[in-house]
């Protein structure tokens, strides 16, 4: 069992997040510009880091936010949580 | 005609299968709260045109510390850095959401009276943290958890919000009413061993 440490709950059991991927991918402005190569690239392709790994994860049974975690791949350390830029914090939502 | 309607919580059935508050002795004890209204509140903590007159109408401040309860006329508790669950008797609480909502109505926010969705259930007894403990992964000892704390968490793989309202203690375990049939079953078996008591508010 991973212990999360959420942004704003603290840590938790892993039980209580759901994993959203790869973290730092921006749609493009204009999709309709992209050829399909780079569309598909943009859906489906990802890094597969071996090692340290920015991913997104909802804490879906606590306060439904989503995060970054950084990873280890390989070790499954867990080195830090952050806030998503422009995400609420308690003061500013 | 709505003086013809009795309120029901829809567990009545449930107490006269457990039995009821018969047992001489039990380590704890669950009190059914269907007579509670809850109101889930969003906005911006930031926002002058959501907090100050929110704060005004309720007569008290929203918690804006994570997993927190501001509890004094009503019972504000935490539920995300935009979202708060308010619990107030049932019989005010139609009336409380419709002039929050007034109060809030020139800005981006939300009210919702979700008092049909949810109930609250009191588990009290000295043996109640040790029952929680064998479905809920959150550390609920004194020195970690403390009364005014709450959390969102899993409870036997249900959703429920967990607040210690009193060191006693007092945990009110607010759960969707269609898990509450699973979850006082649950309760009842999980407390089988240290004796529990259903009772309704």
């Amino acid at each position: 069992m991973l212990l999360i440490e959420c942004p704003w709950c603290g840590e938790r059991a892993e039980t209580e997040f759901s994993y959203g991927g790869e973290a730092g991918i921006t749609r493009p402005a204009d999709p309709g510009a992209l050829s399909d190569a780079e569309w598909a690239d943009y859906l489906f392709n990802r890094s597969n880091t071996r090692g340290a790994h920015r991913e997104l994860w909802n804490h879906a049974q606590g306060c439904r936010r989503w995060f970054g975690v950084e990873r280890d791949t390989v070790t499954y350390r867990i080195s830090g949580s952050f806030r998503l830029s422009g995400a609420s914090d308690n003061r500013e939502a | 005609m709505s003086e013809l309607l009795t309120r029901r919580h829809g567990l009545e059935f449930l107490l006269a299968e457990l039995g009821g508050s018969r047992m001489a002795d039990p380590g704890a004890s669950v009190t059914i709260r269907g007579d509670l209204g809850h109101i889930n509140l969003r906005g911006r903590a930031s926002d002058a045109g959501f907090l100050p007159p929110v704060e005004k109408l309720l007569g008290q401040a929203l918690p804006i510390e994570p997993n927190t309860v501001s509890g004094e006329r009503h019972q504000v508790f935490w539920l995300g850095p935009d979202e708060w669950l308010i619990v107030t008797p049932a019989a005010g609480a139609l009336e409380l959401a419709e002039r929050l909502r007034q109060a809030t109505s020139g800005t981006h926010a939300s009210v919702n009276d979700i008092s049909g969705g949810q109930i609250a259930l009191m588990l009290q007894g000295a043996e109640c943290r040790e029952l929680l403990a064998k479905g809920c992964a959150l550390d609920l000892h004194p020195s970690v958890f403390a009364a005014g704390d709450c959390a969102q968490s899993g409870l036997a793989r249900a959703n429920v919000l967990l607040a210690l309202m009193d060191a006693t203690p007092t945990f009110m375990i607010v759960v969707r009413r269609s898990f509450s049939d699973y979850l006082c079953r649950w309760l009842a078996h999980a407390g089988s061993d240290v004796g529990i008591a259903f009772r309704d508010a």
